[in-house]
């Protein structure tokens, strides 16, 4: 990183991905669609070793994920399973590292210009692909075209007009407006990954899976996925000499593997077991605050939701850290905002708190008596219909009745794209940057904006915030912009929950992190 | 025979077709977009419309299922919409552990069924009779998940014997393929074994009751000479059909013991095109599924000509 600047952002957390998805698990497996693949840290407690320490060299780490990747194209999948597996497949231009910053990965630096809309990376020399070709520019610029128009994340790029590769090493970017967030979006998740111009060209990727990262992939079944360490990955690592994933859709199944030793490392933990596994010194509980959240948005189109006073009345009834506690019994942290406490982006503000008389006086004063509310689940993430009783329950006490509509998450996806409900609950898995998590969703313009909320000083704080340059200046507008969210009740904001992964006592130099990246690189195991 | 057979041939691809009608038709039925699904929650309505475009939904549905069809009678599925993968080749992938499964359940089912059946039919009303019938009862009432679950605790977790789940291809090593074969065909296996106990026992009472074994008892025959000639081979042809109805049924219905194991199945295959409306490998694996069905109902009828030249016969003038 050098010279004209750069900023160092703090960016603690930073990219975003904002995803849906996920990967929680519930027994029949989780998840997709967008996910989230990478990387950001976490500020975890790391229950193991650091990657560095001396350990054993080889052997196979053998990891149970809940679900079938859907694809191996980093680029269009949008399955939380490919990202897990790809995750050290692949790299980006920059990843998040333990404290979500971005740092140098492919590459080396970069410089801003002082509007910022000019960026030049700079690329690590001597990089090769697993068929090794060595990386240049124009695999750079190849990826980040076919990324813009026809991968599942080109909505990241829209700041970007133009790429171009200036020498084998250097790559421009002509930005159409200024992006402090850009390293946010280039390298949060491998759905940014740098792939080989040839895949692109010739059409081969996702049938081929040549990437740049520590471990190359060998074969993949229905069943199984097998990696091998890459011997001239540009990293320190991996010392694996390999890794098996194993699809094991199960949650308590899979939970069994880990204990009887089939397999070394698993992707969830049931929420109501963490608490009792913490305790045992046979499995190891990796377990840190993340950055997705859960929350409830009302039909801002739909009477008498298009009143504030209403949502509020909504919001006060409501108690999040009861809905926290029944859906992810300890391992979630009631929050009424967005962002996790932890970010260097978090606000602290709890206006609501849990108060069924304000709620009460705010609906007579509406005049609303007798509501009835359509809430909308799926059990595609089974804390949303366990949610939906709690809410169902207290919004009974204020004299509403909550009738829960549990669908399956395509329904699910095509209702919420239609607007037909009243309310729905569901999560943002993955964000890291403040404008993943406000400006699709709240502005008045915003592409994932479904309960329809308008409100100009909203759009205003975000259109603002979002060509900032100044992180400080930038936290303020967000500060403003999310107190003005929660007090419009655009979502009404329930709890961060925790990662949880588990494995085994021989593995050793693996974290998990705040973004659920899962990365291998300095994962070592003993036989 | 050969008309017959020519016969029956023709009934089961006509019913193929209708079932392909069928399945077309209540997939395209169901809510959900699966261009939606495929996508996630965040794509730019460009993306979103040369999705459509080249998986063909933006097409009238019936110009959708004369392509479709027109294409699978060569062999072609179509492609997945979330893998771009040829559906065959999924399909093919999974064919052995869906089928090792099928066969290793309804063979553990029949070594439970026949015997207790058989045996509960002689022994009517005695003791051995209430214990298979309260075997077949707690078979058919408890679900198979809940098998599942409860075999893997024992035998995985607290006996440490078996495996909890997994799958090994039998062509690479047939040792692990049958250990890690045997809870799951064990869980799928007690249903189909207590439904076919049933079977086994009334179709037992129904020839042991006929008038041409008391007669032959009547004559003084021995019993086992009786049981084995006159009964068992009466009584073998409804349990054959049922057998190979069950089969079908199986295969329908082995989607649940192939999550519980992780069993990298047909079912679980289709269970996950369900939910992302990933129709071309959902409308692919449901024919594959009906298309087995009915060759193993041919097969059964065919084998029935074998044990009752009645059959034969009578379908021939």
């Amino acid at each position: 990183m050098s010279g004209m600047l750069v900023r160092t952002r703090v960016l603690a957390l930073s990219a975003a991905f904002a995803l849906l998805l996920t990967a929680c698990g519930d027994g029949g497996g989780g998840v997709d669609l967008d996910d989230p693949g990478a990387e950001p840290d976490t500020g975890d407690p790391g229950v193991e070793g650091e990657g560095e320490a001396a350990g054993p060299e080889g052997g196979t780490l053998v990891a149970a994920i809940g679900g079938e990747p859907d694809q191996l194209n980093p680029l269009t999948t949008t399955s939380s399973f490919a990202f897990t597996v790809l995750e050290n497949v692949y790299d980006t231009l920059v990843q998040p590292g333990e404290d979500l910053q971005m740092e140098p990965a492919l590459a080396e630096s970069w410089e801003t210009s002082d509007d910022l809309l000019t960026w030049v990376f700079t690329l690590r020399e001597g990089v090769t692909f697993h068929d090794g070709s060595e990386l240049t520019a124009d695999d750079v610029v190849a990826s980040m075209e076919y990324i813009r128009d026809e991968g599942a994340n080109g909505w990241r790029l829209e700041a970007v007009d133009a790429f171009e590769a200036t020498d084998d090493y250097t790559v421009t970017m002509n930005l159409n407006r200024p992006a402090p967030n850009l390293l946010e979006q280039l390298g949060p998740f491998k759905g940014m990954a740098i792939v080989p111009s040839e895949a692109i060209e010739g059409g081969t990727l996702g049938d081929e899976v040549v990437g740049t990262g520590p471990f190359q992939l060998t074969s993949a079944s229905a069943d199984v996925i097998q990696l091998e360490a890459y011997g001239d990955y540009w990293g320190e690592g991996p010392y694996l000499d390999g890794i098996e994933f194993r699809i094991i859709p199960d949650e308590g199944v899979k939970l069994t593997n880990l204990e009887t030793g089939e397999v070394d490392w698993i992707d969830s933990v049931p929420p109501e077991q963490v608490v009792d596994l913490e305790g045992r010194d046979d499995l190891v509980i990796g377990r840190t605050p993340g950055n997705d959240y859960w929350y409830m948005a009302l039909n801002n189109e739909r009477e008498p939701f298009d009143e504030v006073e209403v949502r509020r009345a909504i919001a006060f009834a409501l108690d999040p850290a009861a809905i926290a506690e029944a859906t992810n019994f300890d391992a979630a942290t009631p929050n009424e905002t967005a962002i996790p406490e932890g970010s260097f982006w978090y606000h602290e503000y709890a206006p609501f708190g849990h108060d069924p008389e304000q709620a009460q006086q705010l609906l007579d004063e509406a005049g609303v008596d007798g509501l009835s509310i359509d809430l909308m689940v799926t059990n595609e993430f089974p804390e949303t219909v366990t949610g939906a009783q709690v809410i169902a329950s207290q919004l009974g006490e204020v004299g509403i009745d909550v009738r829960i509509r549990t669908e399956d998450f395509t329904t699910w996806l095509a209702d919420q794209g239609e607007g037909d409900f009243d309310a729905f609950m569901l999560g943002w898995l993955g964000n890291i940057d403040p404008d993943d998590f406000y400006y699709a969703q709240h502005h008045s313009e915003g592409v994932n904006n479904f309960q329809g909320f308008a409100d100009p000083e909203v759009d205003q704080l975000l259109d603002d915030a979002r060509v900032e340059v100044d992180d400080d200046a930038r936290k303020e507008l967000y500060d403003q912009a999310a107190e003005r969210i929660v007090d419009q009740a655009s979502y009404i904001y329930f709890y961060n929950p925790d990662i949880v992964e588990a494995w085994s006592p021989a593995v050793s130099g693996y974290e998990t992190r705040a973004d659920s990246a899962t990365r291998f690189v300095d994962t070592r195991i003993e036989n | 025979m050969g008309r017959y057979l020519a016969l029956r041939v023709g009934q089961a691809a006509l019913a193929l077709f209708g079932v392909s009608i069928v399945v077309f038709a209540l997939m395209h039925l169901v809510p959900g977009d699966p261009v939606r699904a495929a996508l996630g929650t965040r794509f730019t309505p460009e993306l979103y419309e040369a999705l459509v475009e080249r998986s063909g939904l933006d097409q009238p549905l019936v110009v959708q299922y004369v392509d479709w069809i027109g294409r699978a009678l060569v062999g072609d599925l179509g492609v997945s919409f979330r893998t771009g993968q040829p559906v065959t080749t999924m399909l093919a992938q999974r064919i052995p552990a869906t089928a090792l499964l099928a066969v290793g359940a309804m063979l553990i089912g029949l070594l439970v069924a026949l015997p207790a059946g058989i045996v509960s039919a002689v022994r009517q009303g005695k003791a051995a009779d209430y214990a298979a019938n309260t075997f077949s009862q707690i078979g058919v009432s408890i679900p198979d998940f809940w098998y599942g679950i409860l075999l893997i605790l024992i035998f995985a977790r607290v006996l440490g014997w078996l495996p909890p789940g997994g799958y090994r291809p039998l062509t690479e090593d047939p040792g692990a393929a049958l250990r890690y074969l045997v809870l799951p065909a064990v869980t799928a296996g007690v249903v189909t074994g207590a439904i076919l106990t049933r079977f086994v026992r009334s179709s037992m009472l129904e020839a042991l009751n006929a008038e041409h074994v008391r007669l032959a008892r009547a004559k003084g025959l021995p019993w086992r000479y009786v049981l084995r000639h006159h009964v068992l081979r009466n009584a073998w042809i409804p349990i054959v059909t049922v057998t190979g109805l069950q089969l079908g049924t199986l295969l329908g219905g082995i989607v649940i013991v192939e999550i519980v194991f992780s069993w990298p199945g047909i079912g679980r295959l289709a269970l996950d095109a369900v939910e992302t409306r990933d129709y071309p490998v959902l409308q692919g694996a449901v024919l594959l599924i009906a298309a087995v069905f009915l060759v193993i109902n041919l097969l059964v009828d065919l084998l029935y000509a074998r044990l009752d030249p009645r059959i034969r016969v009578g379908a021939s003038t």
